[in-house]
Formats: C-alpha cells, sequence, structure tokens
C-alpha cells in the first residue's frame, strides 16, 4: 500500500484510526513526543505502526542555529527511527535553541551565505547520526528580516544540491508566509527545484485577534482554507506524476475524526486526479 | 552584517524580555514569536502540573508558570523533560506559605509524569528462592511528604473530590507504580518506604527481609514484599 494523503496522529483518536479503512492512510506524530523511556504512549504508537506507514516530524533539532545539532537529541532521535521505521523524517528550517535555551517555536533567521554553509553543516551532521535522508520543512514567518541574500525556495534548493535533504513544502506556511511578508506564493511554489520534494503538509490558519488578515497565524487549529486549497493544486500540478504523500496537520482544536477523514478525503482524491472542486460548487 | 550566531543571540534576549515596544506591524509580528515560545512553555508547565494547576486556577498557574519561565528557562525541546525544579521552585515562593501542601502536590504531578513515561520490565510473581534478588521497577516512584498532599493530590484527580476535602494533617507517603501501561497510586506507611529504598539497591532477598526487619520488628517484611511485588513496584529476579 502506497502512502498517499495521511494525518497527524492524535491519542483522542487512536480506537477510530485503527479502524479506519481509507486506503493509503498513514499518521504522523511529532518525534519529540515519544522521546521517552516506554510506557503507554510509546506501546500505542507500536500498535499504530503495525497497521500504518508512519512519519515521525521533528521540532526540536534547531538545525538553523549556530550552534551543531544537540548529539544526545540526536541519539534520541536516531533510537525512535531505528525502533519505527518511519518512511519518512523531517524537520524544520528554523531555529529554537540558543545556548543553554531552548524555545517551544520556529524561530526566523537571515537567510545569508553564512546561514547557508552552517545550516548544510547541521543538515550533514543530522543525516550522519539519523542514517538516513530528512526533508526540510519551509517555515510560517511573520516578521520582515534585513539582511536577506537568499530567496526562501533558492536557500531550500540550495540545501537540497549540498546536502542531499529532501524537502518537506507546507502549503499553509507558504501562504501565510506570503500573506505577512507580501511575496507571491505561486512565484514561490514555481521556484522551487522539481523532484524533491517528499512530503506536502497541509493545515489552516487564523488571522491575528488585533491585526486581523494583516497578520495570519499558522495555528493549525482551524480547516484547511479554500486558498492553500487551490495552492495544493498548483503544487501537485508542478509534481507531475510523482506526487509527494501529503498530511492534514491539526494540533489544537481538534475536531472528530471524521472532520479530519474528509479533510484528507479531499487531499487524497486530488492526489490521485481528480478535479479540484471548491466546497460550494 | 551581524553573523548568524549575533543575530540568535539577540533574538533569543529579546524573546525573554518583558519589554514592550513602541505598537506596529514589526513589534506585533515579533510579539508572535514571543507569545508563542512564552505560551508553549507555560502550556508544556500546565500539562505536566495538572494539579497544581487545579488548586491555583488557569491564571494564577500562568503567572507562576511565567515567573518560574524567567528562572528556568526549557533547556532542551522534549515538553515533558521540562520542569523538574518546578515543586523546589514552589516550595521557595514566600506566598506559598498559604498553600503549605503546594509543593508537595507539585511533587506528586511529576512522580506520576516520571512513573507514566518511565522505561518497562516484564512483571514479575513472587517467589521466594534463596537467591533470588529484588529490584525496584524503572516505573516506580516514592515520595515521603510531611504534609497530607497525597490526599489532597488525589481528591483533585477525580472528579467532584475535592468538594467537602477536609484531610487530617499528617505526613503521607506515596508509591507510583505501572504494573501494566496505567499508573497506579497507593498509600505507604514508613515501613514500606523504607523497604522501597533498601530495594532500590538491588539486594538479595532474604538480605532486604532482613533489613527491613531488624529496623521495623513488628512489620510482616514478606507479606509487603509480596504485596510490592503484586502492586509492579518490585520485580524478582
Amino acid at each position: 500500500m502506497n502512502p498517499s494523503a495521511g494525518l497527524s496522529f492524535k491519542p483522542i483518536h487512536f480506537e477510530q484510526a485503527m479502524t479506519c479503512p481509507a486506503e493509503g492512510l498513514w499518521f504522523e506524530v511529532h518525534a519529540e513526543n515519544y522521546m521517552v523511556g516506554g510506557g503507554p504512549r510509546l506501546a500505542m504508537l507500536q500498535e499504530l505502526r503495525q497497521r500504518f506507514p508512519l512519519s515521525l516530524h521533528g521540532v526540536g533539532l534547531s538545525l538553523a542555529s549556530a550552534e551543531e545539532p544537540d548529539r544526545d537529541h540526536l541519539a534520541r532521535f536516531r533510537q525512535l527511527i531505528d525502533r519505527f521505521e518511519p518512511f519518512l523524517v523531517s524537520e524544520h528550517l528554523a531555529w529554537s535553541r540558543h545556548g543553554e535555551t531552548s524555545f517551544p517555536d520556529l524561530l526566523p533567521f537571515p537567510r545569508t551565505n553564512e546561514a547557508l554553509e552552517i545550516i548544510a553543516r547541521n543538515i550533514d551532521i543530522a543525516q550522519d547520526m539519523l542514517g538516513r535522508q530528512i526533508l526540510i520543512e519551509n517555515p510560517s514567518l511573520y516578521l520582515h528580516l534585513e539582511d536577506h541574500e537568499w530567496p526562501e525556495s533558492m536557500f531550500l534548493a540550495e540545501l537540497v544540491k549540498r546536502t542531499g535533504c529532501g524537502l518537506l513544502i507546507d502549503v499553509n506556511n507558504v501562504f501565510v508566509s506570503a500573506s505577512n511578508l507580501g511575496f507571491h506564493p505561486i512565484s514561490y511554489l514555481d521556484a522551487l527545484p522539481r523532484g524533491v520534494i517528499g512530503e506536502i503538509h497541509l493545515a489552516g490558519h487564523t488571522p491575528d485577534p488585533l491585526l486581523g488578515e494583516a497578520l495570519l497565524i499558522d495555528s493549525h487549529d482551524a480547516p484547511i482554507s479554500e486558498e492553500v486549497w487551490q495552492l495544493y493544486d498548483w503544487l501537485l500540478a508542478l509534481s507531475g506524476r510523482d506526487r509527494p504523500p501529503t498530511l492534514i496537520e491539526r494540533d489544537d482544536n481538534i475536531p472528530e475524526f471524521d472532520e479530519l477523514l474528509g479533510e484528507r478525503e479531499r487531499a487524497a482524491c486530488m492526489m490521485a486526479g481528480c478535479r479540484q472542486e471548491t466546497v460550494d460548487a | 552584517m551581524p553573523s548568524l550566531a549575533d543575530f540568535q543571540s539577540r533574538f533569543a534576549q529579546a524573546l525573554m524580555s518583558d519589554e514592550q515596544s513602541a505598537p506596529s506591524l514589526r513589534a506585533h509580528a515579533f510579539a508572535v514569536y514571543r507569545n508563542t515560545s512564552a505560551r508553549g512553555t507555560v502550556e508544556a508547565l500546565r500539562a505536566t502540573y495538572a494539579t497544581v494547576n487545579q488548586l491555583l486556577g488557569d491564571d494564577g498557574f500562568t503567572q507562576v508558570a511565567l515567573e518560574y519561565r524567567h528562572e528556568a528557562p526549557p533547556t532542551g525541546p522534549v515538553v515533558s523533560d521540562y520542569g523538574a525544579g518546578f515543586a523546589g521552585f514552589l516550595a521557595r515562593q514566600p506566598w506559598t506559605c498559604e498553600l503549605p501542601y503546594l509543593a508537595d502536590v507539585a511533587r506528586l504531578d511529576w512522580l506520576w509524569l516520571e512513573s507514566f513515561l518511565s522505561g518497562n520490565a516484564d512483571p514479575s510473581t513472587w517467589r521466594a528462592a534463596r537467591d533470588a534478588r529484588i529490584s525496584l521497577h524503572p516505573a516506580a516512584r516514592v515520595a515521603w511528604l510531611t504534609t497530607p498532599a497525597l490526599t489532597i493530590w488525589q481528591a483533585h484527580r477525580q472528579p467532584g473530590g475535592f468538594d467537602d476535602l477536609e484531610p487530617e494533617w499528617r505526613e503521607e507517603g506515596a508509591l507510583f507504580a505501572r504494573p501494566g501501561l496505567q499508573v497506579c497510586v497507593h498509600p505507604i506507611e514508613r515501613t514500606c518506604r523504607y523497604l522501597l529504598a533498601i530495594a532500590a539497591g538491588s539486594p538479595r532477598v532474604d538480605q532486604c527481609v532482613a533489613a527491613v526487619a531488624e529496623a521495623y520488628p513488628q512489620s510482616n517484611v514478606p507479606e509487603l514484599l509480596q504485596q510490592c511485588v503484586a502492586a509492579g513496584a518490585l520485580i524478582i529476579h
């Protein structure tokens, strides 16, 4: 069974997930939530893994830190990979650690030549210690930074070239960043390198409570917007026959399993080549 | 142009700062990062210290968690690793003299989580072979509390359990064990606490029995041992 469209795994949906007959269904979890000694959490993931393909999505490697990635953290990540044999492993083009302090966020940086060198080195270290290729995800951006020397899509392409990593393109992040920073999301997608996208993320966003549409927040707490579905359709068309596994990401305001499955069916259908239809069509 | 390291040093400092800039889109956009980072830390602590959160209320807990974050921000990305020192922090706060059991309740929240996430071990059954050794199950955790914090903690872990709670003011002992996939908590007495402390050194069963019987001559040590094995707190090799 080839993985087609998948869902972020939520323990509250475990029973329904285990009995879900959807063809090509797979699940993704945040690796850091499972870096524990044992117990029910790992046992549940083990059961899920016996039935479905699994993707491990890291949120803490801090690959865009000036410092090298934490070797202990990489070792814990490697243990999970060895145990669960995920078909995909991914991380973000962001940093979250400075010295001894860790920030539970994905932070921005100026995409300079120096940053490119450092991040390529960090991805090399990570892939070496994890013993496999990882996919690098484009972040959601909120802040204009000075000193960028590279557009993001070209920066990602260069990382692929230098390290052999693949890409995870989060279409919602493209939409949110484009809206917040004022670039065109289609141009961004068009500039991505072909044939290296190993996974796509789709998620919901919300307008900032104070500033509204002037600042979109990548909140993962709402259904996927129609604009994001349209961008997804565009990205699929660019991908040709090689359609990357696509994840419906939801981390907050978790709805019923069937609602997530509905979004998942829509993505699976688009991957299979169904015509894109809007909700009110 | 600043180096990546300089940029991150300044950015990280600004994330931990409480200073408010003049209102602007840029300041607001930066606040998204600062708020996400602060909220993520607070929510990680709240998830671990659910009973402390019940006792302080959501707003009260948020305030305390932000103060703790200033003193001890996360040092790694694994959410369940964060907050080991929170009980000690609470004990040092002058205002907790109004809630003298609060730090002990926090210790119990932490030990429950440790038990929940600890390594597995095959359950063992009691056998009295002379050469058998005994050790603590990796998920067993023990606390001795100078307040009735276990009674308070247990009452808050069940719906409506603390409506008319008036615990007797006495020392309490708690044993967390995970015989299967569920964490169970057992009130324990001093003898059991001593036995578990001896067992932590992985002695032979007969040595363990002799040591506990010497310290507590009135107790039925073999029976206590069997109870601890049945509860999943001890393993016989």
